[in-house]
């Protein structure tokens, strides 16, 4: 899989409740984590990707919210989430490694 | 979120962190297999090879040996600005064999490539390459660049990464009668046989195997086992190429710009019609 490469995004749905994109340039790794964060959101009422053939990188999208928020908002946020994270990672990661060096 | 290193030697590391998904912890598993960069051999020029390898072997065995790499030093391939197939000094090392066993048998090492880079030379001066017969020779010039494991393993950066669900045993008191068969079935000598019952020693170091709850002969098993789904224990063991620590850094950055990225993406839908199919 060409994972690493440029995103590429087509939309291929957008209501005000639903979305469903293509895109390339990210795989398993990227996705089943973005896809588990977006769950966690009680608004969210269904996330999902697809890999239509593991030889190729795009990637099919599917969210379905519930009424009062937008497809685009809980991936926003979503996105937000797993930044934030990783960033909690990293300072936890560099405030174990000075610990173990002093 | 806590991390805590339990572990660190020269090129491996083990953590556990607590309070992550799974989902999280596969992601930076596979950041750190698939797409931290290291260097490795990929292009090479045979000038003379009579050994019993063929260039291609030879070639493929050239690639496979972990090469130190200057991640600030030098650029990916496909980002570089030279746009040249065989690359230019900001995303290429080259290094040369010229060996020929004259009238002794001889074994070509990693140590006999020479590298144009002091710092970018193989990790081990011991890997042998070839073995030459009196009179053969091998001369080739190899290009070493740097490279992600998602293409070719040669560029993965470590030997292992993996991480487990931090373990946990419990011994029901009331129905163990302790007849030591858990004791002995388990491969990482977690549990001990004492006066006053089966005791946890180990805990921590149980893989989560499951062969002492087959072996309690009570029903249900005295013993459970069990992981925590919110900590982790991480192992990783570089290759050499990169320090560890290096690796984890890199691959939390990795993970920074996908999300960066497609941030960026997002306002491509938002601005975007409503659509319908
Ligand atoms: S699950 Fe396996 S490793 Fe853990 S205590 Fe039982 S036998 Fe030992
Ligand atoms: S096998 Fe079962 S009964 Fe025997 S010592 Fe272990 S836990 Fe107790
Ligand atoms: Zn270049």
């Amino acid at each position: 899989m060409n994972e690493g490469r440029k995103m590429q995004l087509k939309v291929l749905k957008k209501t005000s409740q639903e979305l469903k994109f293509e895109v390339e340039g990210e795989g398993h790794t990227f996705w089943n984590l973005l896809e588990s964060v977006l769950l966690e959101d009680d608004k969210v009422e269904f996330a999902s990707y697809n890999v239509p053939h593991p030889l190729i990188s795009n990637i099919i999208v599917s969210i379905r919210t519930k009424e009062g928020k937008k497809p685009e908002e809980a991936l926003q946020e979503a996105v937000d989430k797993a930044l934030q994270r990783g960033e909690e990672l990293n300072e936890a990661f560099i405030r174990a490694l000075e610990e173990l060096n002093k | 979120m806590d991390l805590r290193i339990l572990e660190k030697n020269e090129n491996s590391m083990r953590f556990v962190v607590t309070g992550i998904s799974t989902p999280l912890a596969n992601t930076l598993r596979r950041i750190i297999l698939a797409e931290v960069p290291c260097m490795a051999i990929d292009d090479v020029i045979m000038i003379e090879n009579s050994s019993v390898l063929h260039d291609e072997i030879l070639a493929l065995r050239l690639g496979l040996i972990p090469l130190k790499t200057d991640l600030d030093g030098y650029n990916l391939p496909e980002e570089c600005t030279c746009n040249s197939e065989l690359g230019c000094n900001l995303c290429r090392v080259v290094l040369t064999l010229d060996v020929e066993a004259v009238d002794e048998t001889r074994t070509v090492y990693s140590e006999d490539l020479v590298s144009e880079d002091p710092n970018i030379v193989p990790v081990s001066s011991k890997i042998p390459i070839v073995k030459l017969a009196p009179g053969q020779k091998v001369r080739l010039e190899a290009y070493a660049k740097l490279g992600r494991g998602v293409a070719h393993a040669k560029w993965q950066p470590v030997s292992a990464c993996a991480y487990r669900y931090v373990p946990t045993v419990e011994i029901d008191k009331d129905v163990c009668d302790n007849c030591g068969d858990c004791v002995d079935v388990c491969p990482v000598g977690v549990l001990e046989k004492t006066e006053d019952g089966v005791k946890v020693v180990n805990e921590f170091e149980c893989t989560l195997c499951e062969d002492c709850v087959d072996a309690c002969k009570k029903n249900p098993a005295a013993i459970k086992v069990s992981g925590n789904r919110e900590a982790f224990v991480f192992y990783i063991e570089s290759t050499g190429a990169l320090p560890v620590e290096r690796i984890i850094t890199e691959a939390l950055e990795i993970y920074k710009s996908k999300f960066k990225e497609f941030a960026n993406q997002i306002a491509v839908i938002r601005n975007g019609s409503e659509k319908t199919d």
